[in-house]
């Protein structure tokens, strides 16, 4: 019962969150936004009992990522003027809905065909740090080593982005 | 129940899509974006609940290395293309054109 309240709980302050994201004018107000509704989708994750996930939710998308772009936002150091003018975004809102509406609906439509499960929090270790690995390292690995020469490749790619200008002084 | 959860994620991608649609601001549209990834999420962490395997998880934690790696391209890109314009406007990436 008390799981089922966190659940309206989490799930309006996420819902909230993201239309502050996509209503606020400037991104900071935003940026903190999102921030709401990354942490109360944290908070889901610990109720479907990944408790691994919560954590990493947590750290590396709220605390890494976020603080990265709100890093970023600050030292681009945007002023109202700055923003970009906005004239036609309740024009593209409701065109907007419009168009995603129906695909929305399909996905409620198809997401009702699934079977019914339970919630319950499940104990041997169910979303721990040794299942997760178990499975990650393999089932997993071949994606595990991919994603990590993507990394790989982002970070080449940062210091090469970030020391082009000094190339060109 | 796992319907409401996954009844969430597609309200939360769908809100997504509609950040990207509507806005010009591009770490509004960026922060959208990250928002459709994180509703994927959810919607992966729901259904490996539902069958209690731990693949949706693992899928979950790929997600959010892309997701991190993608800030960090992402965020370079923008901070040269303020540096060399001064603006933020989505427009402004049409100079990207090859």
């Amino acid at each position: 019962m008390i799981a089922q309240w966190l659940f309206y709980g989490f799930a309006t302050l996420a819902v909230l969150g993201a239309l502050g994201l996509i209503l606020f004018q400037h991104p900071m107000n935003g940026a903190m936004c999102f921030i709401v509704t990354l942490i109360s989708l944290a908070g889901l994750y610990a109720l479907l009992s990944a408790s691994l996930l919560f954590a990493l939710q947590l750290i590396v998308y709220a605390g890494a990522i976020m603080s990265l772009i709100l890093f970023i936002i600050m030292f681009l150091n945007i002023q109202a003027t700055d923003l970009p003018e906005e004239k036609g975004r309740w024009t593209f809102l409701f065109g907007g809905i419009l168009v995603i509406a129906p695909i929305g609906l399909f996905l409620l439509k198809v997401v009702k065909t699934l079977p019914q499960g339970e919630t319950s929090i499940i104990g041997q270790d169910f979303g721990g740090v040794k299942k997760v690995g178990m499975v990650l390292f393999q089932d997993w690995l071949l994606p595990f080593e991919i994603v990590s020469i993507l990394l790989l490749v982002a970070l080449v790619g940062a210091v090469v982005l970030a020391g082009k200008k000094e190339m060109a002084s | 129940m796992i319907l409401d959860y996954l009844v969430l994620s597609i309200v939360l991608f769908c809100l997504g899509i509609l950040g990207v649609i509507s806005r010009r601001n591009v770490f509004t549209v960026f922060m959208s974006i990250e928002l459709m990834l994180n509703a994927a999420n959810l919607a992966f962490i729901a259904l490996s609940r539902l069958h209690e395997s731990m693949d949706g998880q693992v899928l979950a934690m790929l997600v959010m290395a892309v997701a991190a790696a993608e800030a960090a391209l992402a965020l370079a890109v923008v901070i040269l293309l303020h540096k060399h314009t001064g603006k933020l406007d989505t427009n402004v990436f049409s100079l990207l054109k090859g």
